[in-house]
């Protein structure tokens, strides 16, 4: 038997393609990233090396810099509180047996989910949209004189960006936890119900506790969300007015498709990958089981 | 675990009906640009942006939906969206269903630190490895192929297919080989006749998240097939019918329709499976 699980060429026929499948499309080009963040190259000629230029450059000089690593953190900013928050209340709601419809709340919730990028941004480009936008028109109609250039607005632009982000992977986030709040047996609340808790008492100490993996989780993918931002910016704003609305994957962007400088793009890659290593590596230190926790875990197991 | 007799206490009061009523307004925010959308795409461009913007179409104008197919290039975007969904689907099973099988029931040394490497992928950006994956695709000759995006698209969705299977090919009795060992099959046999139909479940969740995602992929569709006429997916219709043909924004409205409407139809057919997906790899990552 154990000859027959140990047969060699089995092992290497059904490990080979997806080895090199991943290999030859994310491994490798990973380390690429890394690699050629310390050349000067344009993609055609011989890569020369230049150190730590890229980065001296990137991080100190390049003022396009600080605007796009802000923008990373306030796109990550409003889906995270967005997101979480309004997850978290749906989650709870449609969990709720006592509440009706909550089949098409689940749906309605989900759906934008599955759209795709393009089709979200032009709807809401069309909303947003200044000239006979949907929100403009209706201000207009309700005759209100308040007409904003959402997306060619310095200040605005990155938030109305990262606001049609936030509006359609909601969904997501509100799946998981439905799934976490799922998984917590029903047995705590009827506890708290006879101990007299309210339900918003037995979910502020049950339910938010218990889901501290989720959480975690939710909080991971819409923060490093923020630093990846790139699909809405580049479809609805090209990274402007001027460059307000870059991000760091907007620099490799412009510099690699843009002017082909690879090395100098490939540089702002490595700095996104680094600061998203960088966030996972906190949030779980913050998450992790510890002997004071840092949130109200233990009142949960009490009351429970 | 309901008790009898002492149902559950009802929502009362002035708060709840806020919380209701709060629980439906998100819910109109949340389908209403979609049907907004549905609707314009039925309408002209006067009833677009002057006369009507809000309510149902005056005239029902199914010749957008006529000339969108016709006359410009959905057809087109809509049969390389479905090839490049349909092979990226395929391509992902194989090699996931391959190597999870390998990983979890063949004896080897070095099979935890293979896992170990595959799964490492959830936490690399495909925004980040744009450029060396262009470079890749073009270095292997197979720019301007349906390959440039499906070898990619299985690659990334990888991670998150053995993920799924893993827990899958785990919950496998062990005896199911030994029994197959005993009457004489070869590995390829136990493989094909006995393993893979019993992950059948798992090989649909992925099948139907895999293809969810490669047909509303854009970052890389973008980069890679952006500037190719005839390889171009519906996300990407979607955009470069904006570009030319703003004047026919009623025919714009209809395209968009088509392009979500099999996502649509897929999540509401499948809509367990899909959210099951999603939470699975939410489960494993965090």
């Amino acid at each position: 038997m154990k000859k027959y699980l140990s047969n060699r060429k089995a092992i290497i026929v059904f490990c080979l393609p997806a080895i090199i499948l991943f290999c030859v499309f994310i491994f490798i080009p990973i380390l690429q990233v890394f690699y050629y963040s310390f050349f000067d190259w344009d993609g055609v000629n011989k890569a020369t090396f230049v150190g730590l230029a890229n980065y001296k450059r990137l991080l100190f000089k390049d003022p396009v810099f600080k605007i796009a690593n802000a923008n990373g953190f306030k796109f990550g900013a409003v889906i995270t509180v967005y997101q979480l928050v309004l997850a978290t209340i749906f989650a709870i709601a449609v969990s709720d047996k006592r509440i009706r419809f909550r089949k098409f709340f689940r749906t309605a919730y989900f759906i934008p989910v599955v759209l795709s990028v393009t089709v979200v941004c032009q709807l809401w480009g069309n909303v947003l949209n200044a000239d006979n936008g949907l929100l403009n028109t209706l201000m207009r109609m309700l005759g209100v004189e308040w007409s904003q250039n959402w997306l060619n607005d310095r200040g605005t632009a990155i938030y109305a960006v990262a606001f049609v982000n936030a509006w359609q992977w909601m969904g997501y986030q509100f799946a998981l936890i439905v799934a976490g709040i799922k998984s917590i047996g029903e047995d705590f609340y009827e506890a708290a119900e006879i101990d007299g808790a309210t339900s918003l008492k037995a979910h502020w100490y049950i339910t938010l506790p218990l889901l501290k993996d989720t959480f975690n989780f939710c909080l991971l993918i819409s923060v490093t969300g923020g630093i990846k931002a790139f699909s809405e910016i580049d479809i609805m704003t090209g990274g402007g007015p001027g460059n307000a609305t870059y991000t760091l994957t907007y620099i490799m962007y412009n510099y690699a498709f843009g002017r082909q400088k690879f090395g100098y793009g490939l540089t702002s890659s490595a700095v996104l990958v680094i600061e998203c290593l960088v966030i996972i590596l906190v949030l779980n230190w913050l998450f992790k089981d510890r002997e004071t926790p840092l949130f109200a875990r233990r009142k949960g197991a009490e009351l429970a | 675990m309901s008790k009898k007799g002492s149902g559950p206490r009802k929502y009362t009061g002035v708060s709840s009906l806020i919380f209701t009523v709060f629980l439906w307004a998100y819910a109109i925010f949340s389908l209403y640009p979609m049907l907004w959308m549905i609707l314009y795409s039925f309408k002209d461009n006067t009833e677009i942006f002057q006369t009507n913007p809000f309510g149902l179409p005056k005239v029902w104008r199914f010749e957008n939906y006529v000339n969108a197919w016709n006359q410009y290039d959905v057809p087109l975007y809509f049969k390389n969206s479905v090839v490049v969904g349909a092979g990226t689907v395929i391509l992902t099973i194989i090699c996931a269903m391959m190597f999870t099988f390998a990983v979890t029931r063949l004896h080897w040394k070095g099979r935890d630190t293979a896992r170990t490497f595959i799964s490492t992928g959830q936490f690399i950006p495909v925004q980040a490895i744009l450029l060396p994956v262009v470079q890749t695709v073009s270095a292997l000759h197979i720019m301007d192929t349906y390959w440039s995006l499906i070898l990619p698209y299985a690659a990334i969705n990888l991670a998150f297919s053995c993920m799924v299977y893993y827990g899958f090919f785990k919950g496998i009795p062990k005896e199911m080989e030994e029994a197959a060992c005993i009457d004489g099959a070869s590995i390829w046999q136990t493989f094909f006749q006995i393993i893979m139909p019993l992950v059948g479940p798992a090989t649909m969740t992925i099948a139907i998240y895999v293809f969810l995602s490669a047909w509303n992929e854009f970052l890389l569709a973008n980069v890679l097939v952006g500037t190719t006429a005839n390889l171009k997916t519906l996300p990407l219709g979607v955009l470069f019918f904006q570009g030319q043909f703003t004047t026919d924004w009623g025919s714009m409205g209809a395209t968009m329709v088509i392009a979500s409407l099999p996502a649509i139809v897929v999540y509401c057919l499948f809509s367990e499976q899909v959210e099951g997906a999603m939470t699975t790899s939410g489960a494993v990552k965090g």
